[in-house]
């Protein structure tokens, strides 16, 4: 008997250890921890060494306001939704003097008057009044986008607000709804940080930066298997916010960071940083930033010679980051988070292609078609809410699963969806999408 | 033998409900709020919607989403903008001690100041006010402090000039400022700062001093009172050399030198959704949360009188007494506000003002004592029914 045991527990020793063994040298994702932000258990914070006091954000984010008293009015000539986004050139101080993200706002817009239009050709809020958008410029200067949303809810009387993209705008906008009750649907702010507030008038269609950090941090350590990576990113709140996610798995994988240094907004050469980085001998670049600053990094390290793999933001899947790298994109290894599958055979996400491209002429990017589900959500909402801010907030909430444009939403405890990010990867001069699967078959 | 031993632990698990009521004993009696008095539309408010109050000799001001008002000897006088306010929403009140003149915080509208029955409006296109979006607004000598959604303005009243406090000058992480109090005794200004944590500014050394959350995650908090709970900071009260600091994720007192934290689980704060808090000493603070008040009654025994709707149907309030989390009691009081999303309050001498999405609520302070009464011998008071939680 007492043999039987002993070899019965070797047996599970051995077992054991072969499954570690293949776990190890497996290029697999990370499992998800079923913590906050489907966090991979080793990318816990402090999660190596402890359990923290509190993990915040794992309940439902509650609306415990007088606001669901409030009648609907008994007329309206129209159901107004307020959108707030970057779309005209203004320079703007929150981008650190600089403004780029004009062809994202223009795209967003579009997105979210396509999801209009559509809902007036049903025959508007519930069959009878046209929705109309209020639109509105974020123009970055001086947290303008405070007295946008102040405008809308007080002036225009809007029943929601979607927007905006930038970190800081988007931040300012959101205080701003809170305190006037007001449900604001984020379709293009990746910024992990934006929701993470306790604010429970605060939605997100988009994957945002820290599942896009997650999938790029494994494909870097665990799929590429390198552990020599330096950053160099943007210096506005967009670059620091951003790579936050990416830093810290990095940290707590055990391969921190070799450097982290940023160049300013507006900046053409970045040949004193990158000769520093060169000096580190890195095998990786990471970089996050809009795509402009992006292509000129990954130029400039191919010209010095540098052929580490080069690794970004969602921000570089563009037209304009391919034409502004050229040549540079011919030794390959890029690689970009991504916040959806935009290669998926899907007839809602075509019908919607192919009627982007014929009201304007061009391909949607994913601005346009999270702007578009995010409309189509809170106008969904509205309909099922009726004209009142606090109810449409509640259906909104209600939300768990969705399917749009951009495919299956799965939102979390505080509204934000938490569909897997994808991985863009350079192939012949052009950006591969790949779902996780693909990435570490 | 077995059985014995098998009646003795059930008879020693039967005690535990026992030993945690025994410590749940008070060591004193808290003043309980019981007599309340509701304002609303009808009662003379321009608005329902209260967003700040400010205590002002025995007069009382409410800044609301429709208007301004003051409560005097019983009456309410109001201010709209057909009247002249330069904004409808009033979002902050400070009232100079020196002059008596009102400023006012307008919510999109910059900053108001009212002398004489006239208003005179700052913004930033006439003025040095940074943003118009304003959160709160504190006078410290000469200057107004006004915390907006893109940096601290500062206006000195005798000279005329302005002051901007942003990431440039200030050790503001974000910019984002959300409430501001300030302290004659100390010469300094104390900012809360959304996403950016508490700043002391010490006027006359010109220097800032800042508190952030140690573990440096939005997500969590890693242990208890290591510091400031969260970043993201909600208002701050400085008083008695202490500061209070209220957060969306719970609430954090300082006294220089040790930090103490409280959220729901493992104190009386009913919620940890904090909008404002305002500390009464170094040992009592009113919290006002998105499920009632909460007001910490005595620092040293941890004893707490929370205020809150059992339920949408109920007809009036509860008050809970409490020590940390576990209950001692609770009593029916008089307060029928519809809804206990709490936004601000204030102290008129004795009295408590609660200002909610929904109306507005004094209570009398009539018979009031600070901190706790020992010596009690009965705690039948009217209305009192004694309760041991598990």
């Amino acid at each position: 008997m007492t043999r039987y045991r002993t070899l019965f527990i070797a047996a599970l020793f051995a077992g054991l250890a072969i499954g570690f063994a293949f776990a190890q040298d497996g290029a697999q994702p990370a499992p998800a921890s079923g913590t906050y932000g489907d966090t991979p258990k080793e990318y816990v914070p402090f999660g190596n060494f402890t359990q923290p006091y509190k993990t915040f954000f794992l309940t439902p984010l509650e609306y415990t306001g007088y606001g669901r008293h409030i009648p609907e009015p008994e007329h309206v000539d129209t159901v107004r939704i307020g959108f707030i986004g970057p779309i005209e050139s203004t320079v703007s101080v929150a981008t650190g003097g600089v403004s780029h993200e004009e062809p994202l706002g223009v795209q967003m817009l579009n997105g979210a008057r396509l999801a209009i239009a559509d809902a007036n050709r049903r025959g508007g809020y519930h069959g009878k009044t046209p929705y109309e958008l209020m639109v509105h410029n974020d123009n970055g200067l001086w947290g303008a986008s405070g007295s946008e949303i102040v405008d809308m809810v007080y002036k225009e009387k809007c029943w929601a607000i979607l927007g905006t993209i930038d970190g800081a705008n988007s931040h300012i906008a959101i205080r701003v709804a809170l305190k006037c009750e007001v449900p604001v649907m984020n379709t293009g702010d990746t910024d992990p940080t934006f929701i993470e507030t306790n604010i429970p008038w605060v939605f997100r269609c988009i994957t945002d930066d820290r599942q896009m950090c997650y999938l790029l941090a494994d494909f870097v350590f665990k799929k590429l298997k390198l552990t020599r990576v330096a950053a160099l990113r943007a210096g506005n709140r967009y670059g620091r916010m951003s790579i936050d996610e990416f830093r810290d798995a990095a940290k707590r994988l055990g391969y921190p960071f070799l450097e982290e240094l940023q160049y300013p907004l507006g900046s053409t050469d970045m040949r004193p940083q990158l000769e520093r980085l060169k000096a580190l001998n890195p095998e990786v670049v990471v970089t996050y930033g809009d795509a402009q600053e992006s292509a000129l990094v990954l130029r400039q390290m191919r010209d010095m010679g540098m052929d580490q793999w080069f690794i970004g933001s969602d921000r570089m899947v563009s037209d304009e980051f391919i034409q502004l790298a050229g040549d540079a994109l011919k030794a390959g290894k890029v690689a970009a988070g991504f916040p959806f599958d935009p290669t998926r055979d899907d007839p809602k996400w075509n019908q919607f292609q192919d009627a982007y491209r014929e009201k304007y002429g061009e391909s949607p990017d994913q601005y346009a078609a999270h702007a578009y589900d995010g409309m189509t959500l809170v106008i969904e909402a509205i309909e099922r809410a009726g004209l009142n801010r606090a109810l449409i907030r509640d259906q909104l909430a209600a939300v768990k699963t969705w399917h749009g444009v951009t495919g299956d939403k799965v939102f979390d405890a505080i509204y934000t969806n938490r569909s897997p990010a994808t991985l863009a990867l350079l192939e012949d001069g052009r950006f591969n999408i790949l779902t996780q699967d693909e990435v570490f078959k | 033998m077995v059985r014995r031993w098998i009646i003795g632990l059930i008879s020693v698990l039967a005690m535990i409900p026992m030993l945690n009521a025994i410590g749940v004993e008070l060591k004193g009696e808290p003043f309980v709020y019981a007599d309340w008095q509701t304002f609303y539309v009808k009662d003379g408010l321009p608005n329902d919607h209260i967003f700040s109050l400010k205590a002002d000799g025995d007069r009382l001001w409410a800044g609301t989403e429709g208007g301004l008002a003051l409560y005097e000897e019983g009456r309410w006088t109001s201010w709209t903008e057909d009247d002249g306010l330069p904004w409808r929403v009033v979002s902050g009140i400070a009232v100079s001690e020196k002059t008596g003149e009102v400023w006012l915080g307008l919510f999109g509208g910059g900053v108001a100041r009212f002398s004489g029955g006239r208003f005179d409006h700052f913004t930033q296109l006439n003025s040095g006010l940074v943003n118009d979006v304003v959160y709160g607004l504190t006078i410290l000598n000469d200057d107004v402090w006004i915390a907006t959604t893109a940096g601290t303005s500062r206006y000195n009243t005798v000279t005329g000039e302005w002051n901007i406090y942003t990431e440039k000058n200030a050790p503001m992480d974000e910019i984002w400022c959300y409430n501001i109090d300030s302290c004659k005794e100390t010469n300094q200004v104390y900012l809360a700062v959304w996403g950016g944590g508490v700043l002391e500014y010490d006027v006359a050394a010109d220097r800032w001093t800042d508190h952030h959350d140690p573990d440096g995650e939005m997500e969590i908090d890693l242990y208890r009172d290591d510091g400031l709970i969260h970043i993201i900071t909600t208002s701050v009260s400085f008083i008695d050399r202490i500061l209070w600091a209220s957060t969306y994720f719970g609430l954090s007192r300082y006294d220089g030198r040790h930090w103490r934290g409280y959220m729901d689980h493992d104190s009386g704060l009913r919620s940890n959704f904090i909008n404002f808090a305002k500390g009464r000493s170094a040992t009592t603070v009113y919290n006002c949360t998105d499920k009632g008040l909460s007001a910490l009654v005595d620092f040293e025994t941890d004893t707490w009188v929370s205020y809150y709707r059992e339920s949408d149907e109920a007809e009036s309030w509860t008050a809970k007494i409490s020590i940390g989390a576990d209950t001692v009691r609770t009593q029916p009081v008089e307060l029928t506000l519809p809804n206990h999303f709490i936004i601000t309050c204030d102290f008129l001498g004795d009295d408590l003002w609660i200002g909610t999405g929904h109306g507005l609520a004094r209570a009398s302070g009539a018979g009031y004592w600070p901190g706790l009464k020992t010596g009690k011998t009965s705690l039948a008071l009217p209305g009192r029914e004694r309760e041991a939680q598990p």
